[in-house]
């Protein structure tokens, strides 16, 4: 077992100072952040509990909930493909691209494309594959693998990127977020408009309605599922859910759990490409789901594993990942494993082989952090012990894989021993007295750094006289009157908050996010937009058909289709979340969903009686189910992919401003 | 009649620190619990199970469970690590043999850890010890996130004379130790510890509480070498430490 490499790998990112730095701000933000978001949950156990408990029955009924699932997402129009491995996932791709005549592809963030080497076998076909998102876009500038599942570009600081940009993108050297963020949109811009394929990972398959679901930040998952003339989906087969109602509760949890947000700025909701009438969106909709070694893991003792939503909240948890940061999980070969931390050091074996990957399992001190974060109670520390115990592929039954042959000796010789008490006693009593040869008069001693433990840490001297000894002379205590005190049990969880006004609640949630909301009358609709329009100098904008009637005599000129000349789009909004501050957006006949991803700005214009007070209520309705593509959006687009700062206006809009229509509000003021 | 416990004291207490021993022995006694020590016992097997190595762990997993099976009461254990190991470690470990796995689950229900044990068991909270100086509560990840033991030591703790308590930044982070892996990955390992101590620092607290003797040996371990103040105790240590009255 080449532990080596590893060994090599950790000794560097420790002594690594600008990747220590990363480390520590991811963990310390992530933490707290993550703290923050749940403490909008009150009952966030009981959801997990419940999530816990609807991965397993899929993993347990996985074939029948394929078949469920593959069924509806033919019949809504997708073309599905299935993948044994990562050469047929690839050949299947290569397929696709070459009946489009493809050259670019659009990429947005997809792990299961790293597991299979995408980029690398589309390059070596002759195509260009651009990630999209931006810490994906950056590790790829940069020839890496992402060193995170959720942030990619974490073990980056902004002069790195800096410098980066510099050499890769010729712009004059910065560290301004902003700006660098800045450069990539326009970079990307390009790409997302020529791309002849757009390629996106999946969130989750729903087995009842055919639905994809991708959550993303930035804005560049509905780009390359939108723009583009195709678009092919990549789907673990283990990620899917029930039904739309369990899709809201896991949209509660992986938001949260991976980047501290309620939910995320865009939820895109897919079920066909462009049907007759869409105004846009994709003529053709591939979906390849891959297997890659999830059917062996499920039927092995490493099964729970596949329960896994990809948050990356057990990464951000790990003290190990702290330290050592993701591209120190590497293979016996020396190169990153394709999913790190505490996840990968299970499934990396479980999937590809314990040959490779078995001694990431040892790089864990089964702390349990990784465990008390996991949205979907992973038992992570199990899970790992039992790739110790030889549970994954092509070492069943070899023990202590990674393990050192010396550190096995010597615990089968600890083993011999501790099976025979008296010998036991006698060995320890000798150790008192041997580890006091010469005489020493400290009680700790220090041990050369090869040893381990002498590395960093004195170790004490065994007792002369070890407890069994001692207990035969022991001094008993009497009984003492001793204060009793009644301990209750903490209550049960509480309950959500009572009934809050809607609006009130919307408008707060919404400005929290960086939109800007304004109630208003209907007649009011057409002079307020042309209002806020004029106010930044545009006066052509992309219009849904519901729109376009009502701003027909504002002066606005009007488009009717996907326009990037268009520096604001307006659409409706099909229905609102109070509890997230954010808008469903359908796409469909008369409906434009360019509208609110193309320009600089989205206004939505919502109906005060289509607010709702959670998610769950918007996402299982006719609405999204009859959708060929539906998105919630929750704020402007964003990123925080550099040093996890905070960036408004990515892909997507930088502004949006929701007109919520109320017919009994007061007149504005003009 | 008194309710009696068998003591498994750890090989660590036993072999490195028997004062913890004694220590939650004269708890105990207080507190009008009469205490056994079966001295048959050894280790628990956990560093062999820890390291992947269960046809090590095994014989050491029999061994204990007989020892304690044939005993009256309950099992009482200075460690929520040795606790975590005989409650899950051991049901894992025989998952495959029906007649071993009935008999650990029997000794899983009956084994506590001490101070889960002296709250949550006797109802005790105050045991009339005192402790002069600052104090901090490093809470093992075993007996956090293994047992959900917490607010039980630090009650405990709370009722301690004398003693200010100081809360330890990220005190339920691991310090380092895990077993094996502090060998085996030391660079690792170190730098856990570095974090440790430093928060410990920011406390400027000059005890260190912990309920785990593998904490107590890392954190210590590392005071020394650094030449460092402060002491780490077991919880039991603090608890048994009364003024003389009169």
């Amino acid at each position: 077992m080449t532990t080596g490499k590893f060994r090599e790998r950790i000794r560097a990112s420790i002594a690594d100072e600008a990747l220590q730095a990363a480390l520590d701000g991811n963990a310390e933000r992530r933490t707290q952040g993550r703290i923050n978001a749940f403490a909008s949950l009150p009952d966030h156990e009981v959801r997990r509990q419940r999530a816990h408990a609807i991965r397993t029955e899929v993993i347990d009924h996985l074939d029948e909930y394929l078949a469920r699932f593959i069924k509806k997402v033919e019949s809504n129009g997708i073309i599905v493909h299935r993948a044994e491995d990562a050469d047929a996932a690839i050949k299947i791709f290569l397929e696709i691209a070459a009946d489009h005549n493809a050259k670019l592809v659009a990429k947005s963030k997809s792990m299961v494309s790293e597991e299979i080497n995408l980029n690398h076998a589309l390059q070596a076909a002759g195509l260009q594959a651009v990630e999209t998102d931006l810490g994906e876009y950056i590790v790829q500038l940069r020839g890496e693998r992402p060193s995170h599942i959720i942030t990619p570009a974490v073990h980056l600081r902004r002069h790195e990127v800096g410098a980066l940009f510099q050499e890769k993108l010729g712009i004059p050297y910065t560290e301004d977020i902003p700006i660098l963020t800045n450069t990539a949109r326009k970079v990307l811009r390009e790409v997302f408009l020529t791309a002849d394929i757009g390629m996106s990972g999946v969130n989750f398959g729903v087995a009842e309605s055919g639905t994809l679901c991708i959550v993303t930040n930035e804005g560049n998952g509905r780009m390359v599922t939108t723009v583009p003339k195709v678009h092919i989906a990549l789907l673990g087969m283990e990620r899917l859910l029930p039904r739309l109602d369990d899709l809201a509760l896991f949209l509660s949890l992986l938001p949260r759990s991976a980047t501290s947000q309620k939910l995320s700025v865009y939820t895109s909701l897919i079920h066909s490409p462009r049907r007759q009438g869409d105004l846009d969106g994709p003529g053709e909709r591939h979906l390849i789901l891959l297997d890659n070694g999830r059917s062996t893991l499920r039927g092995s003792n490493l099964q729970e594993a596949l329960l896994c939503i990809r948050c990356g909240a057990c990464l951000n948890a790990c003290p190990v990942f702290r330290e050592i940061g993701g591209h120190a999980y590497v293979g016996a070969d020396g190169a990153p494993a394709p999913y790190p931390g505490p996840i990968g050091s299970v499934l990396s074996p479980g999937l590809f082989g314990s040959r490779e990957y078995g001694q990431l399992a040892q790089a864990s001190s089964l702390c349990g952090a990784c465990r008390a974060v996991c949205p979907v109670d992973i038992d992570l520390p199990v899970l790992l012990l039992r790739v110790r115990a030889g549970a994954a592929r092509e070492v069943e039954k070899e023990e202590g894989v990674g393990v050192p042959v010396s550190l096995k000796s010597g615990i089968r010789l600890f083993r011999g021993v501790a099976a025979r008490p008296s010998l036991f006693g006698f060995l320890q009593r000798m150790a008192g007295v041997g580890s006091r040869l010469p005489p020493a008069r400290e009680n700790w001693m220090h041990l050369p750094a090869f040893s381990g433990w002498g590395l960093s840490k004195d170790l004490p001297r065994p007792a002369i006289r070890p407890f069994r000894s001692r207990w035969k002379s022991l001094k008993h205590e009497n009984p003492q009157d001793l204060l009793k005190t009644e301990y209750s049990l903490p209550m049960d969880a509480i309950l959500p908050t009572e009934g809050f006004d809607l609006t009130e609640k919307f408008m707060e949630e919404l400005k929290a996010l960086g939109g800007e909301g304004h109630v208003c009358r209907t007649v009011e609709i057409p002079a307020l937009i042309s209002s806020l329009l004029n106010a930044r100098g545009i006066g052509k904008v992309m219009v849904d058909g519901n729109s376009a009637k009502l701003l027909a005599g504002s002066g606005l000129e009007l488009v009717q289709s996907p326009d990037t000349s268009c520096r604001a789009g307006v659409t409706r909004a099909t229905a609102g979340v109070a509890d997230t501050g954010s808008l469903l957006v359908i796409g469909g006949p008369g409906e434009l969903l360019s509208a609110s991803l193309l320009g600089e700005v989205h206004i939505a214009i919502l109906e005060r009686g289509d607010l709702h007070a959670s998610l769950a209520e918007v996402i299982n309705t006719d609405h999204v189910r009859r959708a060929p593509a539906a998105v919630v959006i929750s704020g402007p687009s964003r990123t925080a992919d550099i040093e996890m700062t905070l960036t408004i206006g990515v892909h997507g809009p930088g502004e949006l401003i929701v007109l919520l229509v109320d017919d009994s509000a007061p007149e504005m003021i003009k | 009649m008194p309710e009696t416990v068998q003591l498994m004291v750890t090989c660590l207490v036993d072999t490195f620190f028997p004062q913890v021993g004694e220590a939650m022995v004269k708890v105990l006694e207080r507190a009008g619990v009469r205490v056994e020590f079966p001295a048959e016992q050894t280790c628990c097997g956990q560093p062999a199970f820890n390291a992947g190595l269960r046809r090590e762990a095994r014989p050491l997993a029999e061994h204990t469970i007989r020892v304690f099976e044939a005993l009256p009461g309950k099992v009482i254990i200075p460690s929520g690590s040795c606790t975590v190991m005989l409650k899950y470690g051991y049901p894992e470990l025989f998952a495959d043999d029906s007649s071993w796995l009935e008999r650990a689950i029997k000794l899983a229900d009956r084994t506590f850890e001490f101070s889960e044990f002296l709250v949550d068991g006797l109802g005790v909270s105050d045991l009339g010890a005192t402790w002069r100086g600052k104090v901090s509560y490093h809470s093992s990840c075993h007996l956090l996130r293994g047992l959900g033991v917490d607010r039980q030591p630090r009650l405990l703790l709370s009722n301690v004379k004398e003693a200010e308590l100081i809360e330890l930044p990220q005190a339920e982070d691991c310090c380092g130790f895990g077993g094996v892996f502090s060998v085996e990955h030391p660079e690792v390992s170190t730098e856990m510890l570095r974090r440790k101590i430093k928060n410990l620092e920011t406390a400027q607290a000059a005890t260190l509480v912990v309920c785990d003797t593998g904490c107590l040996m890392n954190i210590q371990g590392g005071l020394k070498r650094m030449r460092k103040p402060q002491r780490v105790v077991h919880l039991a240590e603090v608890l048994a430490n009364q003024e003389k009255a009169g």
